[in-house]
């Protein structure tokens, strides 16, 4: 068996990282863009949990961010769902390819 | 009653910090009153319009308050008791831009009224993203911790997404908000993790303290100096997402033109101009304690970002039909204009960066009024003609309806910068902190400015060759009392301010002077950074010539 350390949780995070942005590039739809930039998200509050854990230099800050991060992630995703419908009433679909009014 | 005092805990606030922070506490107070008043005295466009100004009043009295303290006892910080650097802080800079985004706010409130209360019984919503937007970028410039940055800048752009897409029945409408809010959200995922990264490093979030530790890493080079700089990055595309430098700027013509248009002057210049103040005061801090060598690399790179922003910004005015989106590439111009003077902040000796930051302030005052003239004859013209803000619109208007003609005009040629007008007096000031750097980098991005306001003057010239040079048969527009009035007291003040432009100068500089930064010595207990805890090398010269003014 070998010891969980910070390397991991890293690992986990970056990966999440690379997936969140690998989503947001390939994605058309725009709530698929938005759960890439929930994965960003996470991977950030993994890895300041992770660092604050192991690199924490007596303080909890790093924990109370990735608080406020959920809680700025949560207000987002839900102002990001409205306007996503908005979308959707204007245009019947959330494919951001559709929106091509605005141009040049 | 003392036993209750002597409950309180250590990291309660004191009443003196609460007194320091009571235009915050009053502009969250105005934000809850505009939201909760429909339910008692029922939706009325007028009525919310009047308790946002008095909001704002007694904001800007609080305001006038703490300037009076920050004057006596300088720049104040708190709100954390155990911190240097402090959540937030009150300073010059940070209060002169609070009034700053209040003047504007009335400015746009004006706008509103005469363009769009009729049509709407929307007015509550309007006013609370508006103030709620204009918090969020005061907090932007009221930091230095990237915590708060980053709930501030989240605290701007969330309303900002929404109040585009305000019109929900318009197609453009609910596209320009789906495009802001998916950049602004990618941007803000990408900013957060790098600040995840910069926190990994240095086991704070406070930009001073990362600064004194940031020089040994970024020095030392090899993985550690690539994951510093990459966090680093990640945090500097947040910023510029909010600046709309290129290549971070396709949502901006977008977002503007789907706005209604008294949105789009509110956001081509207030979310710009928190953007980069904030810029400028993140890399003043940086460098105070990171020393500027270090950041030599972050200069030439806000230098590349700099000339890119205001070329593309210039080159892409040209083709545009729509007179909005015109007006927003030449607001990527503008910041890029700025942004060519927060390049000098982080690369220069300390009198040098103020210079950059005073004429910063003057800039943004300036096109403040530059931008809200122009906007408001395109939201008053189109308001009176179903919408059309295309660049032919404007035909004939300068026989048939001067009162509007004439301020575009005045603003126009003012955003070009040539004189007789406001904006050729900020331009020089800003040519002028690159010159007397005398450094090539700065003399290139000052070459690179004149040579795009040259480029900038012809797509602006045809909105003026409409106007006055084109025939139509097109009635005169009727114009609302207090949008025409509003819309020529801008263009006026264009002149005004470039005959007195001396006390626009003196006053900049004050409020560039007194930044705060945070006591070395409570940082680390260095005896040696101490004197640069007295940050205000212009201090002396600005109180003389304002007693010169005086007198």
């Amino acid at each position: 068996m070998f010891e969980i350390g910070l390397t991991h949780y890293l690992v986990v995070a970056t990966l999440l990282f690379v997936m969140g942005i690998f989503v947001m590039i390939t994605k058309r739809n725009a709530i698929g863009i938005l759960i890439g930039v929930e994965m960003v998200l996470n991977g950030a509050n993994i890895n300041l949990v992770a660092f604050n854990r192991y690199n924490g230099m007596g303080n909890i800050d790093g924990q109370i961010v990735s608080l406020f991060v959920i809680v700025l992630a949560a207000a987002e995703a839900a102002l990001a769902v409205a306007i996503c419908m908005n979308f959707y009433k204007n245009l019947n679909t959330v494919d951001v390819d559709h929106g091509d009014t605005l141009a040049g | 009653m003392t036993e209750l005092i002597a409950e309180i805990p250590a990291w309660f606030p004191k009443a003196s910090e609460f007194l320091t922070f009571s235009p915050e506490l009053a502009w969250v107070a105005t934000l809850c009153l505009i939201m909760l008043a429909p339910l008692a005295i029922g939706r009325d466009a007028r009525i919310t319009a009047g308790l946002a100004i008095v909001g704002i009043a007694v904001t800007a009295f609080f305001t006038f308050k703490v300037m009076g303290i920050v004057s006596a006892e300088g720049p104040q910080t708190g709100l954390t008791p155990d911190r240097t650097g402090g959540m937030l802080i009150a300073d010059n800079l940070s209060l002169f831009f609070k009034l700053f985004l209040l003047t504007f706010l009335v400015g746009v409130s004006i706008l509103w009224m005469s363009v769009s209360a009729n049509q709407e019984d929307d007015a509550p919503e309007f006013f609370v993203l508006m103030v709620g937007s204009a918090l969020g970028m005061s907090l932007m410039v009221s930091t230095q911790n990237i915590l708060m940055m980053i709930i501030a800048i989240e605290f701007a752009s969330l309303p900002s997404y929404a109040i585009v897409g305000f019109n929900k029945q318009k197609r453009i409408a609910a596209e320009a908000s789906l495009k802001y809010m998916i950049f602004g959200s990618v941007s803000a995922a990408v900013m957060l993790y790098g600040a995840s990264l910069i926190y990994g490093f240095f086991g704070t979030l406070d930009v001073a303290q990362i600064a004194l530790n940031a020089g040994p890493v970024l020095e030392a080079g090899g993985a550690n100096r690539l994951l510093v700089g990459l966090g680093m990055f990640c945090l500097f595309v947040g910023i510029a997402f909010k600046i709309s430098a290129v290549p971070f700027h396709f949502w901006c013509p977008d977002a503007f033109q789907g706005a209604k248009t008294e949105v789009t002057a509110w956001l081509s210049v207030a979310s710009k101009a928190a953007g980069l103040l904030l810029l400028m005061r993140l890399a003043h801090v940086f460098c105070m304690y990171a020393g500027a060598e270090v950041l030599h690399g972050v200069a030439i790179v806000i230098a590349i970002f700099a000339t890119i922003t205001c070329t593309v910004g210039n080159l892409s005015a040209y083709k545009q039909t729509s007179t909005k989106r015109m007006l927003a590439y030449s607001s990527i111009a503008h910041a890029g204009y700025m942004m060519a003077a927060a390049a000098i902040l982080v690369d220069a000796n300390k009198v040098e960066s103020f210079s950059a930051i005073s004429a910063v302030l003057a800039y943004v005052v300036v096109y403040m009024l530059m931008n809200l003239g122009a906007f408001g004859v395109v939201a008053l013209l189109e308001s009176k003609n179903g919408g059309d803000d295309s660049i032919t619109a404007f035909a004939g208007l300068g026989w048939k309806t001067p009162v509007l003609a004439i301020p575009m005009l005045f603003c126009l040629v003012s955003l070009v910068g040539i004189p007789p007008f406001a904006g050729f007096i900020t331009k020089w000031y800003l040519l002028a902190a690159l010159g007397e750097t005398g450094v090539g980098l700065y003399w290139a991005l000052a070459i690179v400015i004149v040579i795009n306001t040259l480029i900038s003057l012809w797509y602006y010239m045809r909105v003026i060759v409409q106007m006055f040079l084109r025939e139509s048969d097109k009635p005169a527009t009727d114009v609302p009392m207090s949008g025409a009035l509003l819309v020529n007291v801008c263009g006026v003040l264009l002149i005004v301010l470039l005959i007195f432009s001396n006390p626009l100068k003196n006053r900049s500089d004050k409020y560039s002077a007194g930044l705060f930064a945070a006591s070395p010595t409570a940082l680390a207990g260095e005896g040696a950074k101490d004197s640069l805890a007295q940050s205000s090398p212009q201090a002396g010269g600005t109180e003389s010539l304002e007693n010169n003014h005086g007198g």
